[in-house]
């Protein structure tokens, strides 16, 4: 018998973590106030609310690096570059790749840097790290820790950013390793953009897992457009949080289509912090094989007369499991509120699971807030239809999830991502 | 205008205040072993219970408190709590002559009329009733004429007694003592309520209703409900409550079991008006209730309904487990929330058996200074083919220093089950108002007919005798609250 004593590993990050460099753009003092808040809790266990439909523990096991010095074939980074007339930004291994990305001609108004390089600018210094606090979710924690790089977006006022913004996060590892990558986005007012954040990961034995985290500043009357494409094979994981505030009269809608990945976990917060804020919510998660995708939401109405709708849809399928959690929080002095939240699901097998809980917590009364789930199976009277109609029970079956699923996509505005992710969805029903 | 009346309503009284003067036989404050072997002691209870006490005793000591629930208070010192009480004399009556008339009078005030009942007693519509007081069953009405039908029903204690081999087999079985801290520290201490048991093919011709009432002060309810119906029974349960009003907050943590064996159908209503406290938020019950029911075999029906407008702090879930194939649950639900009143309720159902169907249907209503939230789960276990839900839980706000909320958890493992859950929160709509005001109807009246039409799907499923008096409540707690 073995008697090795057993680290966990959360101790064993903490280890890491105090032994590490701290980078320039973060400062000593931030680092420790994340050190602190992660000691605090550590990584979470099926006993954390918030935690308690996706096993963190099981997924973080063992032994982890924090860097992965793995190549990319070029080949491979082409192939991630899916969108014409992009403007394309690499991050491999969570580190920003100049060689590979767009570094000039930017339209005027634009500005993409690698964090380090954005850190020494006023607008960064401004924003940075001041909207996802290291106490309110363990993994913000680690990522404000230990975030080894990243990309600074800046629009600057009044610009209007036509071509889409693609910055794609590539993995390869041949340890399991921890990538903690962190980004900043800052729009000012007026301007428009649109962002497409794409995660794949190269298949190996090892585990990956991305940490990722972005802070999104949507200044007023400024308009941005977020996509969030997840794509990990088997054996990539992730967190990732985004963290969104909306000032006055701007207008953020952000869609997550999760499409791959054995541990899929977002973390979305945007936060209506203005009068007149439109804000849409968008999520596809269709799941098969072992997977593990968990969404969780937060609409915070901190001001009165704002709009925010969501709309998640999930296709769940062999022994996978999904998890949607959603909150709308409308403070005290957010009167006029208007929110709604809808969220369904088909769940096609016997082993599959399902958990959804939509919250609402409401302190103003002047308001309209609704919400609505529902779970089932494909409807018995349409397969009849078709098939009365001459249409195979499969075919028949593909196209009910089609038309399911493509209420979230039709909400996509760029025609080549649609039809990118439309390929990709007809795939996986044959 | 607007607050006006609300001022007017909120300081409307609670009539239920008044404190009968009935001398006391107290247990001393505190717990430990010696305080439930004194409980166990007085209430002559057979070695097997004791025992059972002792096992809830020592687990409850491991467990902390829970505090996911969506509600603040001050923690009740446990030591700080007499766990017996029982009015003097404890004499077994035979009659309603030998009832102390001052208990007599305090349920005349209640409304609940002892003598009407004996009165009323040849008239084909009647209620049983049992009449616990602090911790002792007072009186039950009707025994004879039930135990004529092969119906049992009579106070716990009676039953620990009587009946050893039902409570041997049923009690635990729904709500076992390590279930949760309120269900652990109410096994141990439990000093009466009621126990019903319903034999097979029996449709109990009357509702029987319990009426509990906390009287002495410093002194804590804990008592038991369990409720058999065996195969083909029917039967509709009540149940009322009331307090009165104290500066300190009397703790209240209740167990209540149902058992239904094949094609039973078991209906319990609950009209809750616990003391709510002051305007302040000062006193009133903390209302810690542990209520589940299981469908034991197939074709079996619960259906929970709930007026929920008193108590300080609540905390309760009536839930349903689905284990029988074909069974039915369903939850209905009214919680009114006004002052620093805060409520955390919903249900559970729990699908197991094939074909089972539930349906949650929830009104909140929060006001002043109150908070006011659903918290429900619904899940179908693998193989609970052909399960299907609904749920709709609603809250409606009136100002804008109280909350509503909603946490629903839905898990679902089966993919034949069809799951279904809306929610909404909104004010009281100014165009409806506007409707009724126009029409030459006051604002007041206008608020207690919108409410009452808003809760009325609830209202309509309580039985008749208990409707009238949740409408009156209802107008009560929320007439102007909002203009």
């Amino acid at each position: 018998m073995e008697t090795v004593a057993k680290i966990s590993t959360t101790e064993n990050i903490l280890k890491f973590i105090e032994g590490s460099v701290v980078p320039s753009w973060m400062g000593s003092s931030q680092k420790q106030l994340a050190l602190d808040a992660f000691k605090t809790n550590g990584i979470p266990n099926r006993k954390s609310e918030e935690y308690k439909y996706v096993n963190m523990e099981v997924a973080l096991k063992g032994s982890f690096s924090f860097s992965s010095s793995n190549k990319i074939p070029d080949q491979q980074i082409e192939n991630a570059k899916y969108l014409k007339d992009a403007i394309v930004i690499v991050v491999e291994n969570g580190n920003y790749k100049k060689e590979h990305s767009q570094t000039s001609l930017f339209p005027k108004g634009l500005t993409i840097l690698n964090i380090t390089e954005g850190s020494s600018t006023g607008v960064f210094q401004e924003h940075f790290a001041k909207y996802a606090a290291v106490n309110s979710d363990p993994f913000i924690a680690l990522n404000s820790a230990l975030a080894i790089g990243g990309v600074f977006v800046h629009v600057a006022k009044s610009a209007v950013i036509e071509a889409p913004i693609h910055i794609i996060h590539l993995t390869s590892v041949s340890d399991n390793t921890i990538l903690n990558s962190r980004n900043l986005i800052v729009v000012e007012e007026n301007a428009q953009v649109t962002i497409v954040e794409s995660y794949e990961t190269i298949q190996s034995s090892a585990i990956s897992f991305a940490n990722a985290l972005t802070e999104v500043v949507v200044s007023e009357n400024a308009m941005v457009d977020h996509y969030k494409i997840q794509d990990e094979g088997d054996s990539g994981s992730m967190v990732s949080t985004t963290q969104v505030i909306q000032k006055m009269k701007s207008n953020f809608s952000t869609h997550t289509f999760s499409l791959s990945g054995s541990l899929v976990r977002n973390n979305l917060t945007i936060v209506l912090d203005g009068e007149y804020v439109e804000t849409q919510l968008n999520g596809l998660y269709i799941t098969n094989g072992n997977q593990v995708v968990d969404n969780h939401t937060l609409v915070d109405h901190r001001k009165p007369n704002c709009n925010s709708s969501e709309l998640y849809k999930g296709i769940i399928e062999d022994k996978s499991s999904a998890t949607f959690n959603g909150k709308i929080y409308v403070r005290k002095d957010a009167q006029k509120t208007n929110a709604f939240q809808s969220n369904k699901n088909i769940l096609l097998s016997d082993d599959g699971t399902i958990n959804t809980k939509p919250q609402l917590e409401i302190y103003a009364d002047d308001v309209k807030c609704s919400h609505g789930t529902s779970t089932g199976k494909l409807d018995e009277d349409k397969i009849f239809y078709l098939r009365a109609r001459g249409i195979s029970e499969a075919s028949a079956k593909k196209l009910l999830m089609h038309a399911f699923a493509s209420e979230v996509v039709d909400t996509v505005k760029i025609e080549v991502l649609k039809q990118y992710i439309e390929a990709n969805i007809s795939k996986r029903f044959e | 205008m607007a607050n006006e009346i609300l001022e007017e309503q909120i300081g409307g009284e609670y009539k239920y205040g008044f404190v009968t003067d009935i001398e006391a036989d107290n247990a001393p404050k505190g717990l430990n072993e010696d305080i439930i072997r004194f409980i166990s002691k007085k209430k002559n209870e057979p070695e097997w219970m004791l025992e059972y006490r002792m096992k809830a005793f020592r687990y409850w000591l491991t467990l902390e408190e829970p505090l996911w629930a969506h509600v603040s208070y001050e923690k009740p010192n446990f030591q700080d709590i007499i766990y017996y009480s029982a009015p003097k004399p404890k004499v077994q009556l035979n009659s309603l002559d030998e009832v102390d008339p001052e208990l007599l009078k305090t349920f005349e005030k209640l409304g609940i009329s002892i003598e009407e009942q004996k009165r009323l007693s040849g008239v084909e519509s009647r209620i049983a009733v049992d009449i616990v007081m602090d911790s002792v069953s007072v009186k039950t009405t009707f025994k004879e004429t039930l135990s004529e039908k092969g119906i049992i029903f009579c106070s716990f204690g009676e039953a620990v007694q009587e009946h050893p081999e039902l409570i041997k087999k049923y009690m635990g079985s729904v709500v076992p003592y390590t279930d949760n801290f309120y269900a652990a520290l109410n096994s141990a201490v439990f000093t009466d309520g009621s126990f019903c048991y319903i034999p097979k093919g029996v449709r109990c011709p009357m509702e029987l209703s319990t009426y509990f009432r906390i009287n002495a002060s410093g002194t804590g309810q804990f008592e038991r409900t369990l409720i058999i119906a065996d195969a083909d029974a029917y039967v509709s349960y009540l149940e009322g409550c009331t307090a009165p009003m104290r500066d300190e907050n009397q703790l209240h943590a209740a167990v209540v079991e149902i058992v239904t064996h094949k094609n039973a159908e078991v209906k319990y209503s609950t009209v809750q008006n616990w003391y709510p406290g002051d305007k302040n938020g000062k006193g009133g019950i903390f209302n810690f209730v542990t209520k589940r029911g299981i469908c034991l075999e197939d074709n079996s029906k619960i259906s929970w309904t709930q007026v929920e407008t008193g108590s300080a702090v609540t905390w309760k879930y009536p839930s349903v487990i689905l284990k029988g194939d074909n069974s039915v649950g369903e939850f209905y639900s009214v919680a009114v929330t006004n002052n620093y009143q805060q409520a955390d309720t919903g249900t559970k159902m729990m699908h197991l058996g094939k074909n089972t169907r539930s349906t949650i249907i929830s009104k909140g209503i929060s006001a002043g200074f109150s908070n006011n939230s659903y918290r429900g789960l619904v899940r179908i276990a693998k193989g609970a083919s052909n399960a299907r839900n609904f749920s709709q839980c609603d809250s409606l706000l009136m100002g804008d220093k109280c909350g509503a909320h909603t946490f629903p958890y839905i898990e679902i493992k089966d993919k034949s089950a069809i799951v279904e859950h809306e929610a909404t929160t909104s004010k009281i709509g100014e165009d409806q108002l506007f409707y009724c005001k126009s029409r030459g109807i006051d604002n007041e009246k206008a608020i207690g007919l919108i409410v009452n039409g808003y809760c009325k799907e609830v209202l309509n499923k309580l039985p008749m005798e208990f409707a009238v008096e949740a409408q009156k409540l209802l107008a009560v707690s929320l007439e102007g609250s909002v203009g």
